[in-house]
């Protein structure tokens, strides 16, 4: 059981020509295989990690942009309200008082015509009551 | 009754090649003036055959999502560098993994070849085929190796200031320092050895007395036992290395 010889040596330099071997073979070509992707696995989480804080920034600028062009709209549109409004008004006082212009004016005419008519109308009464008069005393007579 | 089964049960036997003891029955070869344990190397070459053709099947081409037999040898791989990681610590394990992690391939590689693989069914002209694990020559070659590797580190990280670590606490424990250099080998080589042997031998007598069924949980043992001492001598040889890179003196636990 306890016989050493020659295969002591032996298994010892061919296992050292094993650990060689393998180390061609398998340790050097899989560790690296292992290395290799480890570090893709690293450059490319770093590089992913960039990009997500950066469309993260960007897309804070974006709100920030959005949320100010939003105040610009809302401040042009009150302007824009508040200058239509006050031309509205200006134009309803211009109609308005060219209305009342006008409404003086057809009523100074009215006026003026039912005086003329009044006066008309009062000569044609003091023609038909003298009429009316001489008729009476012609027929009394 | 006994008498009665008994001779049945070895007529059995015989007919079963699967069920003998040879124990300290070697294939001997003789090369030069040197003798040889011919069934060591055969399952030797073979174990190596095996780590070699899967590492080149996996790494023909490699790719970047990993699949099939690549997976599994980079799972492998991985399973190695954290143990000697473990061991070693993060920043020296590196150039360690291709020994440690041989020593464990070979070991459980030639494990499990003798628990799962029927090698008795090959005929040897003398001596049997078994686990290379199995043979007190290949434990001590490895172990010894294990201990050229870390007297290596040591003198390589410290040079000649390595001595100190024998001397480091008191000098009064120089000589358990010393001797521990002559444990360290002594129970690696041993507890595989035995192990592997052991569980190799009472496999083979339960197979000798009840050829069927009754064997086989000692034989999941066997698996069982077969894994933990592939892993228990990386481990040990791991931490016997990270000892001599630290020493004694400026060990942080």
């Amino acid at each position: 059981m306890f016989d050493f010889d020659a295969t002591l040596p032996l298994m010892a330099i061919q296992f050292l020509l094993l650990v060689v071997v393998l180390d061609k073979v398998f340790y050097k070509p899989f560790g690296k295989t292992l290395d290799d992707r480890s570090e893709y696995v690293r450059s490319k989480r770093l590089g992913s990690q960039e990009r997500l804080d950066q469309s993260k920034k960007m897309a804070e600028q974006y709100e920030a942009e959005l949320a100010e062009t939003r105040k610009r709209a809302q401040s042009i549109v009150a302007t824009a309200q508040s200058e239509a409004q006050k031309l509205a008004s200006a134009q309803m006082a211009e109609a308005q008082q060219e209305a009342q212009g006008q409404r003086e004016a057809v009523q100074g005419e009215i006026d003026q015509q039912k005086r003329s008519a009044m006066a008309t109308l009062d000569g044609q009464v003091d023609q038909l009551s003298n009429q009316i008069l001489e008729k009476l005393l012609s027929t009394a007579r | 009754m006994a008498t009665l089964m008994m001779p049945n049960l070895l007529n059995f036997s015989n007919i079963l090649p699967l069920a003998e003891l040879e124990v300290g029955h070697h294939f001997y070869w003789h090369l030069g003036g040197l003798s040889l344990h011919g069934q060591v190397f055969l399952t030797s070459w073979f174990v190596i055959g095996i780590l070699l053709i899967a590492s080149v099947l996996a790494g023909r081409d490699r790719t970047m999502i990993p699949a099939g037999l690549q997976n599994f040898m980079e799972y492998v791989l991985e399973f190695i560098r954290d143990l000697a990681k473990n061991q070693l610590g993060e920043k020296e394990y590196r150039p360690w993994v291709p020994f440690i992690g041989t020593l464990f391939l070979f070991i459980f590689v030639s494990n499990w070849s003798g628990a799962l693989l029927p090698w008795k069914v090959i005929q040897l002209p003398e001596g049997e085929l078994a686990a290379p694990t199995g043979d007190i020559n290949t434990t001590v070659a490895l172990a010894l190796l294990t201990s050229l590797a870390y007297f290596y580190a040591g003198f390589r990280k410290r040079g000649l200031g390595y001595f100190a670590k024998y001397i480091e606490p008191t000098p009064i424990l120089l000589p358990i320092a010393i001797l521990e250099d002559f444990t360290k080998p002594l129970s690696l080589s041993f507890r595989l050895f035995g192990n592997i042997l052991a569980d190799e031998l009472v496999v083979a007598v339960l197979v000798l007395l009840v050829p069927l069924f009754v064997p086989v949980p000692v034989m999941m043992l066997g698996l069982f036992t077969s894994a933990i001492q592939a892993l228990v001598f990386a481990t040990l040889a791991g931490a016997y290395i990270h000892e001599a890179l630290e020493g004694h003196g400026e060990e942080d636990h």
